[in-house]
């Protein structure tokens, strides 16, 4: 089925109006004022409503889809979470597998995160094929692709003449698209639109090729265990530590629990982001911490990522969104850093 | 499920002073709490934080439940500031626990040292109340100093037990203090036990250093490394495997432990830190 990009953004606009039930927000990736360093414009997931310029197109937003589920710093409450369903369009790829591990993490017969459940269960996720790559995307070196396999709702593949070729993921999906077929055309698909989708899918996978052809990924994680010490400290000898690696990381989801209790009668627990690279993170009452040194919790967080969460949830714990390497003080690289750990673990390190 | 977050408030009806820097908290939680001896629970003071602390007192009493705290942080310093009416929080149980069914009939082995006493004396009061399940019981205890030792007004009562042996040492005596039982390090009472190692169970548990030197020890005594149980600590914040803090590998010390065989985690990475 095809339908037009103005119809799609029109039904959007029109849906608390039209629908018995009304999502309660629509969040689409909107272009912001911030450019990147080759001039592109960063995009934010906003909720539709302002004159925002919104678009499903391009690549990843700058902040990823784990920040609109599990909420950065929030209240944990022990009652039910309440509340109307959401729309979230303009998903991309590496952010929809990021959401399999977290749901494997914080969804699980040991645990499961009351909020983060609520939101999964109350959205409804419309991904897009990416149509540009950004300087530090390298999906393709994780077994990722830049177009969603599954885990959507609804998949959008864009034509020309700005329509969408449209896959249904389930039967959410299904219904919201069947609302969409009582006001608009849509158009079946033919073969020669299915080959369209594919060749603009192949060029997106070549171009991230292209740009990704000094990483070398055909040895296994195993080796990164093994890469010396000096390697690690050379790759983080410019890292200060300050953590936004992770929380911009779609798959981190470290938490710390603070007691904001001001009653005993009503205990008060506060979930926020936490992170490996900050000193305190692992160190016990008494002072003693298993990871001391930067290098120790740089390491770490390259382990946890391809060893660490592997073993745990049986997926590499990196979807080669790259936004990590966009957030870094530093400009500390990901794809180097572990370039250099896979390849050079036993060769000595030149000074400079 | 049980929510993981949900706290239950339990009142303190007494407080033990053990040693200049432990003391022992005898809770009283406003609904049971039942766990297994080795689980730990996470203990809240109201508006100041909470932490980590395995009970202390047998797994077959689960109305109220003593927990024992050395004061070495933010958190435990409050703690220790407590009295008895307070109103604490609990959360848990949560971890794994000593499997005693793969105890009985047999010579155990329990090696202790400091405050990791504490989820020692939770399991030697479990075995205690089946004693008759267990060939033998064999705890050996240590502290600093004597003023350091802690449960020291228990121990006669342990000894009375026909099959059970309770041996503890000092570091050292310093000037003013008195001990007339043995002054070495713990591991060396090690020396002092007559267990064929086989297949009998040891469980470790102390300060970093001090199981370190004792699982090597018991090592070279010939016990086996699945048959070597160690409590670890770890910074466990969320009790259940979500938080990642206390992660060692691929194992959360929290989730897969606290209790571990050494053969577990005998390849994570500073395991003893």
């Amino acid at each position: 089925m095809i339908i037009k990009k103005e119809d799609l953004f029109n039904f959007f606009a029109t849906l608390t109006e039209t629908h018995a039930n009304p999502p309660q927000e629509i969040i689409i990736p909107a272009h912001s004022q911030w450019r990147t360093d080759d001039q592109r414009n960063f995009k934010i997931f906003k909720p539709t409503g302002a004159d925002d310029n919104f678009t499903l197109d391009g690549y990843r937003p700058i902040f990823p889809l784990k920040n609109l589920f599990y909420i950065t710093r929030e209240a944990l409450s022990t009652k039910t979470y309440e509340g109307p369903e959401r729309i979230i369009a303009g998903v991309k790829a590496c952010d929809l597998k990021a959401l399999q591990l977290l749901d494997k993490a914080l969804i699980n017969e040991d645990f499961v995160d009351p909020s983060y459940k609520f939101w999964r269960q109350k959205t409804i996720l419309i991904a897009s094929d990416c149509t540009e790559v950004g300087n530090t995307c390298h999906c393709i070196l994780v077994d990722g692709k830049p177009y969603a396999e599954q885990g959507y709702d609804i998949n959008l593949s864009p034509l020309q003449d700005d329509t969408y070729l449209v896959h249904i993921g389930s039967d959410k999906g299904q219904a919201l698209v069947d609302h969409f077929r009582k006001s608009y055309e849509v158009r079946d698909n033919s073969d020669e639109t299915q080959n369209q989708v594919d060749q603009n899918r192949q060029q997106i996978i070549e171009q991230l090729q292209e740009q990704n052809r000094q990483y070398d990924r055909t040895k296994t994680y195993d080796t990164l265990k093994a890469a010396r010490m000096d390697v690690w400290k050379q790759s983080s000898a410019e890292c200060i530590g300050c953590g936004a690696c992770t929380n911009i990381c779609p798959t981190c989801y470290c938490l710390i629990l603070n007691d904001e209790s001001t009653d005993a009668a009503m205990f008060k627990k506060v979930r926020s982001l936490d992170s490996c690279q900050l000193h305190g993170y692992a160190r016990v009452a008494g002072g003693a911490s298993p990871r001391p040194k930067m290098e120790d919790r740089f390491r770490h967080r390259y382990l946890c990522k391809f060893l660490y969460m592997q073993s745990n949830f049986d997926m590499l714990g990196c979807t080669g969104c790259g936004r990590c390497s966009d957030a870094c003080a530093a400009e500390i690289e990901f794809r180097e850093a572990t370039q250099k750990a896979l390849f050079n673990e036993n060769k000595p390190i030149e000074s400079n | 499920m049980q929510n993981m977050y949900e706290v239950i408030p339990a009142t303190i009806y007494e407080t033990v002073k053990e040693s200049p820097l432990i003391k022992t908290l005898r809770l009283q939680p406003e609904k049971p709490v039942p766990f297994k001896t080795g689980q730990f629970i996470e203990l809240t003071l109201p508006g100041i934080g909470e932490a980590p602390f395995t009970p202390s007192s047998s797994h077959f009493i689960a109305d109220n439940m003593d927990v024992t705290i050395m004061k070495t942080g933010y958190v435990t310093e409050h703690i220790h500031g407590a009295k008895a009416g307070d109103t604490v929080g609990l959360r848990g149980p949560f971890g794994s626990h000593y499997p005693l069914h793969q105890f009985e009939g047999k010579d155990l082995l329990i090696l202790g040292g400091g405050c990791g006493l504490a989820p020692l004396r939770s399991l030697f009061l479990t075995l205690l109340d089946e004693s008759d399940k267990y060939n033998s019981i064999t705890f050996l205890a240590g502290a600093k100093t004597p003023k350091d030792c802690i449960y020291k007004d228990e121990a006669t009562q342990w000894r009375k037990h026909d099959n059970v042996q309770f041996i503890r040492s000092v570091d050292e005596i310093p000037p003013g203090q008195e001990w007339d039982e043995d002054v070495c390090l713990v591991t060396k009472l090690l020396d002092k036990v007559d267990i064929e190692p086989t297949d009998n169970p040891a469980i470790v548990c102390g300060p970093p250093v001090m199981m370190k030197f004792g699982t090597l020890d018991l090592l070279k005594c010939g016990y086996k490394e699945h048959n070597i149980y160690l409590s670890m600590e770890k910074k466990m914040y969320c009790g259940c495997g979500e938080c990642r803090h206390c992660v060692m590998g691929p194992y959360f010390a929290c989730k897969d432990g606290p209790v571990f065989t050494y053969d577990q985690i005998k390849n994570e990475e500073a395991i003893w830190d």
